[in-house]
Formats: structure tokens, C-alpha cells, sequence
């Protein structure tokens, strides 16, 4: 019970995830992500143990074919899952276990993935892409939530008695790093999306302050100035 | 204006982190846990980078003692940084630079570290101690929360006499398993602290469901099902 878009940024080679979910604290699978070497998730019933082993595979140079063959492979309830794996040339591979719940399956765009199951058609994963491909110069953390928000308002998600609302959201992306670069979660939310969208809004004056501080910290404005300027400044 | 408690749960052996802000989004730290590894956390006007070091050093064997000097000597601004480090053996050390906001502290013991800077006082220091060892029965999991919790009740953060809420807050416990036991966070809130305590009982609920998604699918219930004998 989730949707989710991967991607690898044709511009930048940067790595995206964005997911939504009706389980809670859907954030917690979005560890399958490393600078330089893919992205990866397991959805459906999930396997978090699926998404480092995928860093490890990619890291080692195998393919995205090669590493969800891997992971199908190596995980005796495949059939549970939903597993996608995008690879640092852009490559993608999606198993879409025969055991999900509908309606599930997934789509593909350039070097990019959509995927979900229990959703309420497929309308969601083409509106997710439509959304990702629509504003091709914007910022991928932009994208990515665009395409989350295109998803819930396509229908998003449906159990046995109508539609479920996601409850989780959350959005990451790796640049050069061994850390993440953008990475924001809602974890249990009425509105997790809209929620998301408006720490998303909050959070992006501040990214660059943060990286700066920690460049220049004898130049540095403290944070809670740099809070109060900023309010000061939209008031 | 950060204040974190890092330790390794003596009777488990698990590893994790407590830790609430002014920030927002303190969870996005993610680097700062390795299972079967370690912990450290740098803060105050922290460099990202130095965690994934740290802790790819205590990979390679070396002990928080020594991955905290190669720290400070690979850093023209370690004045500047507080970081704390325990290991998979529960090795903890805490480094707090002279040119940190005030009040800042740390106080080290047998498996945990305890540090904050913007602080009130030492006292929400002492308070995230007493809070982390008040209930030493107590899931390892909420032992690290309720010393975030005793940090904020000891006063929390204050800039000039002023107090500065907390805005996000993370908790993190990982076990041996290559992903975590435990990922929960709060990245934007008045009352993170609060809504963090609010998730982990909301997500101990859901825990061995989860695990049963994961390890027999075949027997799981919908998760709406689930949710609705809750």
C-alpha cells in the first residue's frame, strides 16, 4: 500500500526517492540510496533488508537487472514484494510480485520508476510521472514531491473498502555525498503529503544556511537568528 | 541548539540516538548509525561528512578515543563542533569545542553520551542522564527518548535567558540487521518531543505486524484490518 517514484536525474546524476504510504513511518525505506550508485526500494509487503543489500550489489558494479535478480533470488517471499531498482547509468529493473495487492504495477519514464500497489488504477503511476517529466528544470526535491502530490490527487490509494488515505510521505535525495542532500519525512499524518509539501516549503530557506554554518562557522549567524530574520523578512 | 543522548543498550546490544532541535529535520542525519558499528553525532555547527568517517573508522577497529583525535586533527574548525561517539561495545567519548554556543556540555558514562549546546543550563544535561537511567528496565528504545525527555524538562534550549523550542526530533535504535529497528521522526512540530513519544507508542503497536510483512506475508492481515482491531 504505497507509491513510490525513483529516479536518477538526467541533468545531475542525482539519485531521487519519493514515497507515500498508508503504513506508517514509510520513511524508514528510504535507506536504498547512495551518491554514485543507485537507488532501490521493496515495497508491497516490504523487505527492508532488501534495499542496503541493493547498495551493496550496485556498489559492486552489477547492473540493475543483475541486482534485482539478485534480491528475488536471495528473499523466499518475492512474491510479497514490489522491488525496483534504479542504477548509476540510469538503468532500471521492477519485479512486481504476483502475490500484491491490486491494483499494483508499475511504470516506467527516463531512468525513471513508478511503482505502487493497492492503488485505485494505474492513473496514479501516470500521473506521477507526468508530474516528475513536466518541470524538467526544476530542482529534483521539487519533482519528486510534484509527483507525489500529481499521485494522491490521480485517486492513490484503495484497500477492500475504498479509498485509503496515505498516512506517510516522505522525499530524499543523494547528490556526491555519502549522505543524503535533500531528505524530509512525514511519519503519521492525516494529510502526509500536504504536510510534507509544507515542511518541504520551510525546510528549503534553511538548506543552504545549513551547509554554509558548517563551511564558515566563524562567519556563521546562529541558528535561531537566522530563524527569526527569516520570519522577520515575511512578516 | 541541538541536544542528543547516543548509546549502546547494555543488556541488548543495541545501538542508537535520541536527539531533538531548533533545526528542522534533525532525522535527515541518517548517517550517524551504523548497525553493528556505532554511533556519533556531531552537532552544533557540525560538518555531515565527519559522522560517516567516524564511523567508517570504528568499522576498521579503531576505538572513539582514537577516531576522535583523527577527527579533531582533520578539522581547522574543530572549536566549533561537538560531537559524541560510542561503539559496539559501548565506548563512548564526547568532544565539545570551545567556540560552541553556551551553555553547552556533555557527560560521558559506562555506554552513553549525553551533550547539547544553546542549552538553558548544565542542568538539561544532567536532566538528559537522569532521564536515560531513570528506568534502566525500560525499552532501550524508550530509555533514549525519555532522556530527550529529561533534557526538556530540565529547561531545554535557551538563547539569552530566552527559551527556543525544539522544532524537529529523531529516534533511532538499530539492531544487528543491516536496517533499522526503530526510524522514527518529527521534522517540523511545536512539540516534536511530545509527538515523537506519540509515534513510538503509535509504532510499537505496529512492529511485529511490520515484521510479519516482512518475514511471513502469507499469514499477514490488510493492513487496513490490522488497523482497525487496533
Amino acid at each position: 500500500m504505497t507509491y513510490s517514484l525513483l529516479v536518477r536525474c538526467p541533468n545531475s546524476g542525482r539519485f531521487g526517492i519519493a514515497m507515500a504510504s498508508y503504513s506508517i513511518a514509510i520513511g524508514r525505506l528510504t535507506d536504498g540510496i547512495r551518491a554514485n550508485v543507485g537507488v532501490s526500494v521493496s515495497q508491497g509487503f516490504p523487505n527492508p533488508a532488501n534495499n542496503p543489500l541493493a547498495m551493496n550489489l550496485l556498489a559492486a558494479g552489477f547492473t540493475a537487472a543483475h541486482t534485482l535478480n539478485d534480491l528475488i533470488v536471495n528473499d523466499p517471499r518475492s512474491d510479497w514484494r514490489q522491488v525496483v531498482v534504479v542504477d548509476r547509468t540510469g538503468a532500471v529493473a521492477v519485479k512486481d510480485g504476483g502475490k500484491l495487492r491490486p491494483w499494483s504495477g508499475h511504470m516506467t519514464g527516463e531512468a525513471a520508476v513508478a511503482a505502487g500497489d493497492m492503488l485505485s488504477g494505474p492513473a496514479v503511476l501516470t500521473a506521477m510521472l507526468q508530474a516528475y517529466a513536466s518541470q524538467p528544470a526544476a530542482v529534483l526535491e521539487d519533482r519528486l514531491l510534484l509527483a507525489l502530490e500529481a499521485g494522491r490527487d490521480a485517486g492513490g490509494e484503495k484497500g477492500k473498502t475504498g479509498p485509503l488515505r496515505e498516512r506517510s510521505a516522505a522525499v530524499v535525495v543523494c547528490a556526491n555525498d555519502d549522505y543524503t542532500e535533500w531528505d524530509l519525512r512525514v511519519d503519521q499524518h492525516d494529510g502526509a503529503i500536504a504536510e510534507l509539501r509544507r515542511v518541504h516549503a520551510e525546510y528549503q530557506p534553511h538548506a543552504a544556511y545549513y551547509i554554509e554554518r558548517a563551511r564558515n562557522p566563524h562567519k556563521a549567524v546562529p541558528a535561531m537568528e537566522f530563524a527569526d530574520t527569516l520570519k522577520a523578512s515575511r512578516a | 541548539m541541538t541536544y542528543s543522548i547516543i548509546a549502546r543498550c547494555p543488556k541488548t546490544g543495541r545501538l542508537g540516538i535520541g536527539t531533538t532541535t531548533f533545526s528542522i529535520a534533525c532525522g535527515r542525519r541518517n548517517e550517524s548509525v551504523r548497525p553493528t558499528v556505532g554511533v556519533s553525532k556531531s552537532q552544533a555547527m557540525y560538518i555531515r561528512a565527519h559522522d560517516p568517517r567516524a564511523l567508517n573508522l570504528l568499522e576498521q577497529g579503531f576505538l572513539p578515543k582514537h577516531v576522535m583525535d583523527v577527527q579533531a586533527a582533520n578539522d581547522a574548525d574543530w572549536d566549533y563542533r561537538q560531537t559524541g561517539i560510542v561503539d559496539r561495545e559501548g565506548n563512548a567519548v564526547a568532544h565539545t569545542g570551545a567556540k560552541v554556543g553556551k551553555y553547552c556540555g556533555h557527560k560521558v558514562g559506562p555506554y552513553y553520551a549525553a551533550f547539547g549546546n544553546g542549552l538553558a543550563g548544565p542542568q538539561v544535561v544532567e536532566g538528559i542522564v537522569s532521564g536515560f537511567l531513570s528506568e534502566p528496565d525500560a525499552p532501550f528504545e524508550y530509555r533514549l527518548l525519555m532522556g530527550v525527555e529529561g533534557g526538556q524538562k530540565a529547561g531545554g534550549q535557551a538563547t539569552a535567558g530566552r527559551y527556543r523550542p525544539s522544532r524537529s526530533a529523531w529516534l533511532r535504535v538499530v539492531n544487528h540487521l543491516t536496517f533499522p529497528e526503530v526510524d522514527l521522526r518529527v521534522d517540523l512540530h511545536a512539540d516534536p518531543v511530545g509527538e515523537l513519544r506519540r509515534l513510538l507508542d503509535e509504532f510499537v503497536r505496529y512492529r511485529a505486524y511490520y515484521e510479519q510483512q516482512r518475514l511471513d506475508p502469507a499469514s499477514a492481515p490488510a493492513e487496513e484490518d490490522f488497523v482497525a482491531a487496533l
